[in-house]
């Protein structure tokens, strides 16, 4: 970790963590997660002077927040968007988290009028045309920026590290299109999942009775 | 760089929002002091010199105060139960959770999620039937216990009183379940590998005053 020499001033400690935050807040750090911010310093060694550059090196030894949520965890996120490949979601600070279709709770259908989708729960209805059939009241829709609890099923990172270029006659081939580097995928098809006030019991201050 | 242990400690919601907060008041704090310096700096019409920049009034890079203010936006939602919580009431829980034989996994959800109703505890806990039958009730209640209104401002005052709260500005740590993973990483010269400082040692929280309850938890796994 290299410090300025206009940070000397400071003290060492703040001043790493500093270079550290600048070097991985926000960033994701493959088959690790997405980095927040640093939690501690465990070991900083003595600076050392690099020969060719002004620079203070120092081995540290530290630890990061990171945002992994593990698999078959349960978080509540928020409706970004949804197409007929499923529903995206977000949770403001990361946004690449996806239900495919086969985790939306059964039976529902894809509305492209409300560009949403829709539960019909206890519907019998097997296709998509029975299912846009049936009527709107009955519908539980999925909106966007609507509070979802979610499960998160598996994480995938996607490591962006540019290959050997492939020439041909020295034309360089266009890389794919950019994948996310860290992307979650996660089902609401379960009891419990999905928006939150599809759960919410009418007497929810008071004390439950099990169900 | 090399990363030493990917999951060194799970971190509940609670927790990070604090640390969230903390840096965020530390930003606003210098921020209003480079002001400060600046406007005594015009008014009196000489500048102080410095060698180069001012490293107190750096700028804090822009990706961190982006993930942060997200961050603390989404833990400090109102659908969450995150500013119902308070470190204290976090430890109670976790401690009143013992008997019923969670795992870490489910007790971090719980801590994370509050559920207060049945169909909630469902998702998080596998087998609930089975496993707990009549004392569902039980855990709702302890969650409910340990929930107190949000404050009705999450302004800077609110901020700062946490701060205080948390003796001298370094977290309170709980080395329970939780969310967000700790990572260790080693930062070495020019990106060279080799000198392996710690290899897959288990680093323990040693910052202090952890009111961390159960040190072990660590070591077990799921």
């Amino acid at each position: 970790m290299a410090v300025h020499p206009s940070h000397f001033g400071i003290p060492t400690e703040q001043a790493l963590i500093s270079e550290i935050n600048k070097k991985y807040a926000n960033r994701v750090l493959h088959d690790v997660g997405l980095c927040i911010c640093v939690f501690d310093l465990v070991e900083a060694g003595e600076g050392k002077v690099r020969y060719g550059d002004g620079f203070l090196w120092y081995k540290v030894v530290f630890r990061m927040v990171v945002f992994r949520p593990f698999a078959s965890e349960v978080i509540l996120a928020k409706v970004k968007s949804s197409d007929e490949d499923g529903i995206r979601l977000s949770v403001g600070f990361f946004d690449d988290m996806y239900i495919p279709i086969p985790y939306l709770p059964q039976p529902s259908a894809f509305d492209p009028n409300e560009r949403a989708h829709f539960w019909l729960p206890d519907s019998e209805a097997t296709t998509t045309h029975e299912l846009l059939d049936s009527p709107t009241s009955s519908r539980m829709y999925i909106d966007q920026n609507e509070v979802v609890r979610i499960r998160v099923e598996a994480d995938e990172f996607y490591d962006d590290e540019p290959g050997p270029p492939k020439a041909a006659e020295g034309v360089q081939v266009r890389r794919e299109l950019r994948r996310a580097p860290f992307s979650i995928i996660c089902s609401m098809a379960e009891q419990g999942l999905g928006p939150i006030p599809w759960w919410k019991s009418a007497e929810a201050e008071e004390a439950m009775d099990e169900g | 760089m090399e990363v030493l242990n990917a999951r060194s400690a799970l971190l509940s919601n609670h927790e990070v929002l604090t640390l969230l907060r903390e840096l965020d008041s530390d930003h606003l704090a210098r921020t209003k002091t480079a002001l400060r310096i600046k406007k005594e700096e015009d008014s009196s019409g000489n500048v102080i010199g410095r060698g180069g920049h001012d490293p107190t009034t750096d700028d804090v890079s822009e990706n961190l105060r982006t993930v942060e203010v997200e961050a603390i936006q989404y833990l400090s939602a109102d659908y969450q139960p995150t500013i119902s919580q308070t470190p204290a009431g976090i430890t109670k829980l976790v401690k009143e959770l013992a008997p019923f034989e969670l795992t870490k996994a489910e007790k971090l959800q719980v801590v994370n999620l509050a559920p207060t109703e049945p169909v909630e505890l469902y998702v998080i806990v596998e087998e609930l039937e089975d496993r707990l039958g009549g004392r569902m009730e039980d855990i709702l209640s302890v969650v409910r216990a340990s929930l107190v209104s949000p404050h009705p401002t999450t302004t800077i005052a609110a901020t700062e009183q946490e701060a205080h709260e948390d003796a001298g500005g370094a977290p309170q740590i709980f080395l329970e379940e939780e969310q967000k993973w700790d990572d260790d990483d080693e930062g070495s010269r020019g990106g060279e590998a080799e000198e392996l400082v710690y290899p897959h040692e288990d680093l323990f929280d040693d910052t202090g005053e952890g009111v961390g309850v159960e040190g072990d938890l660590d070591m077990e796994e799921d």
